[in-house]
């Protein structure tokens, strides 16, 4: 069991998606302006990464290694498609909120990446942690990204006004975005060197 | 070369067994879809009307559909044909030609309750229509009643915003004054463009009367802090502003054109235009209605 709890962990710091691996930064720079909208998109990559990664991890030997790619991009089209139209029947308000998001999922690099990687190769319960941990650790790295555009680009916090003013307006722009990433992955990679008295590698790498 | 087929065969095989599961899940869950969304239908209509979360709908409280179609005659000339409730629960097709003279009224077999059924009710009106002729569905507008007398419509309306089309609904009272703006459908980005949902943007429109309407602008300049206090129901009660002052500061603020939101100018005029354009056609058009209505001595619902 700790061996899967450590693929969780794995996922949320080591090799967290966003800081650590780099991948799918369009949307974290997209939608991140408060963090209600980082915990709805970040939810729905929970549910379709770990779907897709069961599904790719089930069905790894009937996929030929030639086409393994268009297979997952139609699995996890699939998976987004049927989550598409079961929440609203299962939750029409909370469809309402996460409509917008769930539709983005297709393209993302994360989700393809980690079946690649992790899915086609290992078995159906580390493949299920690891899509489980790749998932979380982006809603950790969307929640963490949004709450400090939110609250330096509108003086909110979850819609709850804190401060009353916008101390930096430019943190819900786009360019705002850049740099809060920016500065987090840089925090990681100082982390890292302190901790290990390594340069990182991986990070930030493109 | 056999390679080339087991590929070709595989990829096949996961593109059916996807598209079947894709069908399955469509076909289970497509009529409570729909029942949800006419549900939400209803209620954005009910609480445009300002009967919204908790507040008691009154039982004589009625809203009428009122379909427009645009139907092309077998001659080739185009004509509008109004699918209209009258007494006694019963529906009518109204045909007018392009400048409102009423051409003839052909009683429909459709219940009342099922005309909101796109499938029955276009069965229904292509039952009447001579062969040859084609009809296509336009609009929907609402009409609310209550004991006999009309206190506002519902109008649905469309706009290009800043990625795809807003779908937006506006409430007005008989005498064309804004009463309120729902957005039924926006994929506007969220943080920016999506702040046309919030109720401080919506209700800068409340209370505009159609000559306002049509020179309303967005202009960009910060909301003043008291007026978007005053807009939302929730940061009024947050600041301890009485009814009366809230209805104070919406007066004083009535003529102001619309603030744009911050980073959000595209979606801004969207919304404005949309809402604006939306009123001003179905002025136009109900007025037309009107008059044919009353030309043809029709008995509406409404």
């Amino acid at each position: 069991m700790s061996s899967n709890l450590k693929l969780i962990w794995n996922g949320l710091i080591p090799e967290n998606p966003i800081f650590r691996l780099a991948l799918s930064m369009c949307p974290a720079v997209a939608v991140t302006t408060s963090v209600e909208n980082g915990l709805m998109l970040g939810l729905a990559v929970v549910f379709v990464q770990v779907f897709s990664s069961c599904t790719v991890s089930i069905f790894k030997s009937f996929i030929h290694p030639r086409i393994r790619i268009p297979a997952y991009v139609i699995v996890i089209a699939l998976w987004v498609t049927v989550i598409d139209m079961i929440l609203p029947v299962v939750s029409p308000d909370v469809y309402k909120k996460v409509e917008l998001f769930v539709k983005l999922i297709v393209v993302f690099a994360i989700i393809i990446s980690r079946l690649e990687l992790f899915a086609s190769k290992e078995p159906l319960i580390p493949s299920f942690f690891d899509g489980l941990g790749m998932g979380f650790g982006f809603l950790f790295g969307l929640c963490l990204i949004g709450a400090i555009r939110e609250f330096f680009g509108t003086g909110q916090l979850f819609g709850y006004d804190i401060l009353g003013f916008n101390p930096l307006l430019i943190m819900v722009l786009p360019a705002g975005g850049f740099f809060v990433i920016g500065f987090i992955m840089a925090t990681f990679n100082w982390l890292e060197y302190k901790i290990t008295g390594k340069i990182p590698t991986s990070g930030g790498a493109h | 070369m056999k390679e080339i087929f087991k590929i070709t065969l595989s990829l096949t095989v996961v593109c059916i067994v996807a598209s079947l599961i894709l069908g399955f899940v469509y076909a289970k869950t497509e009529h409570a879809r729909k029942l949800n969304d006419e549900k939400i239908e209803q209620q954005t209509i009910q609480s445009l009307l300002g009967y919204g979360a908790g507040a008691k709908v009154p039982s004589d409280l009625k809203v009428y559909p009122v379909y427009r179609y645009v139907i092309t005659t077998e001659k080739g000339e185009t004509v509008l044909g109004y699918v209209l409730p009258i007494k006694d629960n019963k529906v009518v097709l109204a045909e007018m030609d392009l400048s409102g003279n009423p051409i003839r009224v052909t009683p429909i077999s459709v219940e009342l309750s099922a005309l909101s059924d796109k499938a029955a009710r276009d069965n229904a009106i292509n039952a009447v229509l001579p062969k040859g002729s084609k009809s296509i569905y336009a609009q929907t507008i609402f009409v609310a009643d209550q004991g006999g007398k009309r206190i506002g419509y519902v109008v649905p309306g469309v706009t290009q915003g800043f990625k795809s089309f807003i779908k937006l609904m506006v409430s007005l009272n008989p005498d064309f004054t804004v009463t309120g703006v729902a957005v039924t459908s926006a994929e506007e980005d969220p943080g920016l463009g999506a702040e046309i949902q919030k109720s401080f943007f919506r209700n800068q429109f409340v209370g505009k009367t159609i000559d306002l309407l049509k020179k309303l602008t967005v202009v960009k300049e910060p909301l003043p802090p008291n007026y978007a206090a005053a807009l939302d129901p929730a940061k009024a009660k947050a600041k301890g502003l009485t009814p009366e002052q809230v209805k104070e500061i919406k007066e004083k603020h009535l003529k102001d054109n619309i603030y744009a939101l911050t980073g959000a100018t595209i979606s801004s005029r969207a919304m404005t235009n949309g809402v604006v354009n939306t009123v001003k056609k179905f002025v136009y058009r109900l007025d037309k209605l009107n008059e044919a209505i009353k030309k043809e001595q029709l008995s509406v619902a409404f």
